[in-house]
């Protein structure tokens, strides 16, 4: 029986021993024996000790243990189970699982016990593959720069990462007990609760944002989502729960809100005091705590002014407006004065500003800490101070201090904006005012979209209703229609090449005034290459007239001074008539005494007679020139040949001068070229200096009255006439003052003569001047230009205008 | 044949050179013309001429500076200034400085005839 029983163990399949009560192993079959490599007796006797040969087939390690477990399966007389390394035959170890039966007597004593050990070295090393899964997702999981937590498929918490139990500062099984909407902020808990509910119910991700308490009392914004793990058959097995923190971003995105609107605010162009209050209010609810306020530099730079400060006591902020800035008289005077942060973190201990007993003022407001900002412009002028208070010490963190940099800046531009709108608004006031005194008006045209900006002062001048949507029609209505050709052709040859544009023109009002425009404009291309202008219209309507009058008044002088010279002249005017009166009367009395001869001369008669019509003809002849010079006249342009005009005044004034004993020399050049003017003034201008130089020479006895005029070509298509006496000269810082009226060296004249030929040269575009010899005498010049040719071309609007309107003028004096 | 008195004209009017002396052939008198002072002296009529017909002002050589020369040369010739300026007060100093008399133009020929006349009788 016992043979057949070691047979039929030795051929189990599976590693089979049995044991004694005392633990001792008295039974190992064949297999075992086998697997170990060990005898029979090797397997049973170890060191003369019977039943532990067995131990020498364990892992050393696991030993131990093995022995400590045995006994007590043992002492609990209960089938139990043991684990530990065994060694093969060829070395290896593997894990075997060690079970244990026990086998009683009738009594219930254990008798034996029995056993077996099975291989589970594979069980073994997938449960350590798993642990070591496990431990690597646990410190994933725990890594993770998020709060994570894992739910049932009913939403019961099963595990939290290490973040999350630190964030609330408990343990997952005191988590585990707390109710849902514990931790959440009392805003969020209810909208949450039903999102996660809704997610539970239909299985789809959650994902909402919310606020959740800290372990310390302070809620943090959180994303939460929640994604449902499902099995190979779709059931819901697991939710995971993400937390990501994004309280930083959350105050970014309020601040750049606040921020949006405060700037929204200021484009608005909404008043300063309004923006102060809103950015105060925003700071107090952002950083809450804290009371804030704006106080800003006067426009003198010298003392403080209000800003804002919605939250704090008015008897408090009104002790603080009208400080000096200065170190002393406060934190934000001294913030101001220095344009440095000023931190006073406890008012209790602060020793600053005693002088102005700031503290204790600050202190019986109930406030106990301060911290003062200046708020500086773009360029670094200190525009004021942006202040926060707290009712306890305090000091700034860093988070704080970013915060106040960036409301510092909101205020800085806030204040910078109003006041350059302000500033704006004034100089804009000005320009319009400015633009009212002046008459001048300014425009812009964008030629691509024809988009025309008129200034108020433009509407004025053309007298349409402010704000007129203005086009090309419209302005066409006003311009006068005889410019309106030129003004289109104008603006044409501009828009070719977008070259600036000057030109003058007249508008007719609708009651038929007449209003005379100068207009320049400067022709800019933006990006894109579009042409446009910008421009003045001045009207100078006055200024015109005012010319007018003055040509006018001119004129009366000129006819004066002719009037005058012509007192000079009488005698040479006598004589030039007296001369060929003689003549008339010697002829007659010829004539008479060959007629009355016996017999009568009648050849000699005839030609006496002849000679008397000759020398009629002379006197009607002076008497037109005369005219001619001394009748008054307006101005007309026509084309003068200098030498002839001067001749004609030599002719006039030539006896006039023997009489003075003045030697006259002409030097007039050949081909002189003619000049455009008025030949009568001319003329008269040159008779004035004539004289002139005639009278001083009237006291010369020790050299010749020696009297040169000349004419020439000048520099620039000039035409130049000078007159050059010996005569007793001028000192030469008198020299300007030749030309004043009235100013006389003379004691007879009237001083008018200079003067008036100044403004005649003057209106010719000429330049009238005097310089004294290198010898005696002075000599008198002017220089202007010669006539242009083709003077009605298209070069010169002005000229083609000013031409238009002398005739104009004509035509009205003698229609 | 009678033996006419010659009157010397010397003006730098050529008008006047051409009517004065058919005037004064036919009051009777031999005429020569000249157009300066300068012309008068350097001819041979000097030393003949009765009378001087001299307009006072003219280029170069003047009528009273022509009459101081004839002073300075004792050509004791009378004169008849003429002028076409209608300056009263040259005549006085004229007369004085021995002109016969001076006659402001235009004249009639019956004021010629009596200056004439007057100068003939001084000489």
């Amino acid at each position: 029986m016992e043979n057949e029983f070691s047979r039929v163990v030795d051929a189990l399949p599976g590693l089979v021993w049995t044991a004694l009560p005392d633990g001792r192993i008295d039974f190992l079959n064949q297999r075992w024996c086998e697997y170990t490599g060990l005898s029979v007796k090797e397997a049973l006797v170890v060191d003369e000790a019977y039943g532990r040969g067995w131990q020498r087939a364990i892992y050393p390690e696991d030993l131990p243990e093995l022995l400590e477990r045995w006994r007590s399966i043992r002492a609990s007389g209960q089938q139990g189970e043991m684990e530990a390394r065994l060694r093969r035959f060829d070395g290896e170890y593997r894990w075997f699982l060690f079970r244990a039966c026990p086998s009683a007597d009738a009594s219930g004593k254990v008798v034996k016990w029995c056993g077996m050990s099975i291989d589970v070295e594979d069980r073994r090393r997938a449960e350590e593959a798993l642990r070591a899964r496990e431990g690597r997702f646990r410190l994933i999981v725990d890594g993770l720069p998020a709060l994570v937590t894992l739910r049932t498929p009913t939403g019961d918490l099963e595990f939290a990462n290490r973040r999350y139990l630190e964030y609330f500062g408990a343990t997952l099984e005191q988590l585990k007990g707390w109710a849902w909407g514990d931790n959440f902020h009392p805003d969020d808990g209810a909208g949450v609760l039903a999102a996660w509910r809704r997610s539970v119910e239909t299985g789809l991700p959650c994902d909402i944002e919310c606020r959740r308490r800290r372990a310390d009392g302070v809620y943090r914004w959180f994303h939460m989502r929640g994604f449902p793990l499902r099995d190979t058959e779709g059931r819901i097995v697991l939710w995971y729960l993400l937390h990501t923190d994004i309280d930083d971003r959350k105050r970014v995105d309020a601040l750049l809100v606040g921020e949006k609107r405060l700037l929204e605010m200021v484009a608005g162009g909404q008043s300063m005091s309004g923006i102060l209050e809103a950015l105060c209010h925003f700071v107090e609810s952002t950083a809450s705590g804290c009371y804030c306020s704006v106080v800003l530099v006067d426009p003198s730079g010298t003392h403080l002014e209000y800003g804002a400060a919605p939250s704090l006591p008015a008897s408090f902020i009104t002790s603080i407006i009208g400080r000096p800035v200065n170190v002393d008289s406060g934190p934000c005077a001294m913030a101001s004065y220095l344009n440095e942060q000023v931190i006073a973190a406890d008012l209790k201990s602060e020793t600053r500003w005693a002088a102005y007993e700031w503290c204790p003022m600050a202190l019986a407001h109930g406030l106990q800490a301060c911290w003062s900002t200046p708020i500086s412009s773009a360029v670094g002028k200190v525009l004021g101070a942006f202040a926060l208070y707290y009712d306890k010490p305090r000091t700034p963190t860093s988070l704080e201090q970013s915060l106040i940099e960036q409301f510092t800046h909101i205020a800085s531009i806030a204040v910078e904006r109003v006041q350059s709108d302000a500033a704006l608004k004034r100089s804009e006031v000005f320009l319009a005012e400015a633009q009212h005194l002046s008459s001048i008006g300014s425009f812009s045209w964008h030629v691509a979209t024809d988009e025309i900006t008129w200034s108020e002062q433009l509407y004025r001048i053309f007298e349409f209703d402010q704000g007129v949507r203005m086009t090309h029609e419209l302005i066409d209505s006003r311009v006068h229609p005889e410019d309106a050709l030129m003004c289109r052709e104008v603006i044409e040859r501009a828009l070719g090449d977008g070259s600036d544009v000057e030109f003058e023109h007249r508008l007719q009002m609708p009651d038929h005034s007449v209003k005379y425009l100068h207009v320049v404009a400067h022709g800019t291309r933006d990006q894109e290459g579009r042409l446009e202008y910008i421009g003045a219209i001045q009207d100078v309507t006055e200024r015109r007239r005012a010319e007018e009058a003055l040509g006018q008044i001119r004129s009366e002088l000129a006819h004066v001074a002719r009037v005058t010279s012509l007192g000079a002249l009488t005698a040479s005017i006598a004589h030039e008539v007296n001369q060929p009166l003689s003549g008339i009367i010697t002829n007659a009395s010829t004539c008479l005494r060959m007629l009355a001869a016996d017999p009568p001369n009648v050849d000699g008669a005839r030609e006496t007679a002849r000679r008397t019509i000759r020398d009629g003809n002379r006197a009607s002849d002076v008497i037109t020139r005369l005219r001619a010079l001394f009748g008054k006249k307006s101005a007309t342009t026509e084309s003068v040949d200098l030498n002839e005009a001067a001749r004609e005044v030599i002719t006039l004034l030539r006896s006039e001068l023997q009489r003075s004993r003045v030697i006259l020399r002409a030097d007039l050049a050949d081909h002189l070229p003619p000049v455009s003017g008025d030949r009568v003034q001319l003329q008269q201008v040159i008779l004035n200096l004539l004289l002139n130089a005639s009278d001083a020479m009237s006291g010369v006895d020790d050299r010749p009255r020696q009297l040169v005029i000349r004419t020439e070509r000048d520099e620039g298509d000039r035409v130049l006439l000078t007159v050059q006496d010996a005569g007793v000269g001028f000192e030469t810082q008198d020299v300007e003052r030749l030309f004043e009226a009235f100013y006389t060296t003379k004691s007879g004249g009237m001083g008018i003569g200079l003067s008036v030929s100044r403004s005649i040269i003057e209106s010719h575009h000429g330049r009238l001047w005097a310089a004294p010899n290198d010898g005696p005498g002075a000599t008198f010049s002017f220089s202007i230009p010669r006539r242009p040719e083709g003077v009605r071309g298209a070069h010169s609007l002005g000229a083609i205008w000013k031409s238009a309107v002398t005739d104009a003028q004509q035509v009205m004096r003698n229609p | 044949m009678v033996i006419r008195s010659l009157v010397s004209v010397v003006d730098d009017d050529e008008s006047v050179r051409e009517s004065l002396p058919d005037l004064l052939r036919e009051l009777g008198f031999a005429v020569q013309a000249f157009a300066s002072a300068e012309e008068f002296l350097a001819s041979d009529c000097v030393g003949q001429t009765r009378c001087l017909i001299l307009d006072i002002a003219m280029p170069g050589m003047s009528g009273p500076d022509l009459q101081r020369e004839l002073t300075l040369r004792r050509q004791e010739i009378p004169i008849v200034f003429i002028t076409a300026h209608g300056d009263e007060t040259v005549r006085p100093r004229l007369l004085e400085q021995g002109a016969v008399e001076c006659l402001f133009k235009p004249f009639s020929d019956t004021a010629l005839r009596d200056a004439l006349n007057a100068a003939l009788r001084v000489s």
